[in-house]
């Protein structure tokens, strides 16, 4: 008989693993309020590790008590099972281990190739970029593909390139820093990480993709806000506009290899038409509902882990 | 007193101009209007090393050259800050990456005709 909290947790995980993931990459809200929406996507995220490794724990430690912070104690203390240890208990510890680690660990792995890969970068970058006069923390590299782009880390580097400069005038470049800058500021990298590592960790679960391009996407929505909020000019949306478009549209753009451009691509489209046709900002109550629900969706597998088993 | 920074990218244009290995000492007279001991520019020519950007030879005194020269430095550089590559797109925050031909001329289109000028007024 399997506790009704294990299969709680594992109901949540199903929803959080598929249709909760699709309904909020296919929702139109999120342009509306990008730092709430990533808000969401990081309870998703968290919620769905959590319940998925907590039914498996639940489930697997039943024979030791009937709450998991009275069966933990009963193992950690030596205390022999109350009931009898089937094999499904050990197939679900050991399923519970095996996830734990390769979530933790890809994400750990991830986090380490990327610093890695980033001190490389800035050290690559440091031997030619020259600092700028204009903007102090901004350096220019020699360049005529219009590139602009910041590497976060300790000691962050914001880069824009001779043709980025050549391409914009003084207003777009000022929009363009904002946007890099409201990067850093606001530690985006560190929202993307575990989405990325989870893709990794994932192929197979199409939400991880979805949910990794998704908020992708708001965090770029969102350092757009903040560079508005900061932009003096007379139409800051359409400066905006007009910088992402020169930029994406350049003569020197082709000379960049190309990757994963296609996606990058819709995304770009997504962005100039949230500037020029600004969706209306989320009312202050679906604010706090979209806010609330979140906890409660990190709320709910804690509880039900925490709770003795019903 | 220059910044480390800035000294090794002094040390590396020298070495990039050079037409052969070049010693310490002739670093040191090179950049003399910053006045950097010669202990500076082996601290400098060291780390340059462990980046994997110079290489000494055995000769006494010792010539330090530039592994790779500045065109392929600056290709290396493009290569792998902006090829996007798998979870390269992690590593860094671009501000807009390249797009298809057809769908940069829809967003020239939507600039030129886009009704932006009054929502920012409205603002």
């Amino acid at each position: 008989m399997l506790p009704a909290t294990a299969v709680s947790l594992a109901v949540l995980a199903a929803l959080l693993a598929w249709p909760v993931p699709a309904l909020l990459a296919r929702a139109r809200w999120p342009r509306r309020d990008p730092l709430v929406a990533l808000v969401c996507w990081q309870a998703v995220g968290l919620a769905g590790g959590l319940s998925i490794i907590g039914a498996l724990l639940v489930h697997g430690l039943a024979p030791w008590g009937h709450s998991l912070p009275e069966a933990l104690g009963a193992v950690l203390t030596g205390h022999p099972a109350g009931d009898p240890v089937r094999g499904d208990h050990w197939v679900a510890l050991t399923l519970a281990g095996v996830l734990a680690s390769e979530l933790l660990g890809v994400l750990l792995l991830s986090w380490v190739r990327t610093t890695r890969a980033r001190r490389r970068h800035r050290e690559l970058l440091e031997l030619v970029v020259q600092p700028s006069a204009d903007l102090p923390d901004t350096r220019l590299l020699e360049h005529p593909a219009p590139v602009a782009f910041c590497i976060p880390g300790a000691r962050p580097l914001l880069v824009l390139s001779s043709g980025m400069v050549a391409e914009l005038d003084e207003d777009q470049l000022a929009a363009v820093v904002a946007h890099e800058r409201a990067h850093l500021r606001e530690h985006h990298h560190l929202l993307l990480l575990p989405f990325v590592a989870w893709e990794a960790a994932l192929p197979v679960l199409p939400a991880a993709g979805r949910a990794h391009a998704a908020v992708r996407e708001l965090v770029e929505m969102r350092a757009d806000d903040v560079a508005l909020a900061s932009l003096a000019g007379r139409v800051p949306r359409r400066t905006l506009a007009r910088a992402i478009v020169a930029a994406a549209g350049g003569p020197g753009g082709a000379g960049v290899p190309d990757g994963a451009l296609a996606v990058t691509g819709s995304a770009t489209g997504a962005r100039v038409i949230r500037l020029l046709e600004p969706p209306s900002p989320l009312s202050a109550p679906a604010r706090w509902a979209a806010l609330i629900a979140a906890g409660l969706l990190l709320l709910l597998p804690t509880v039900l882990l925490l709770a003795p088993a019903f | 007193m220059a910044s480390l920074g800035e000294l090794e990218r002094a040390v590396m244009e020298r070495l990039w101009a050079a037409d052969g290995p070049v010693a310490a000492t002739a670093l040191r007279d090179g950049l003399a209007d910053r006045g950097v001991a010669l202990t500076t520019v082996h601290t400098v020519l060291t780390r340059l090393e462990q980046k994997g950007f110079v290489v000494h030879d055995d000769a006494r005194p010792r010539g330090f050259s530039a592994r790779s020269t500045r065109a392929d430095h600056a290709a290396e550089l493009m290569h792998e800050v902006l090829g996007q590559a798998g979870d390269r797109e992690a590593v860094l925050a671009r501000f807009v990456g390249s797009v298809n031909a057809d769908e940069a001329r829809m967003l020239r289109e939507l600039l030129a005709g886009g009704p932006g000028t009054s929502a920012d007024a409205a603002r």
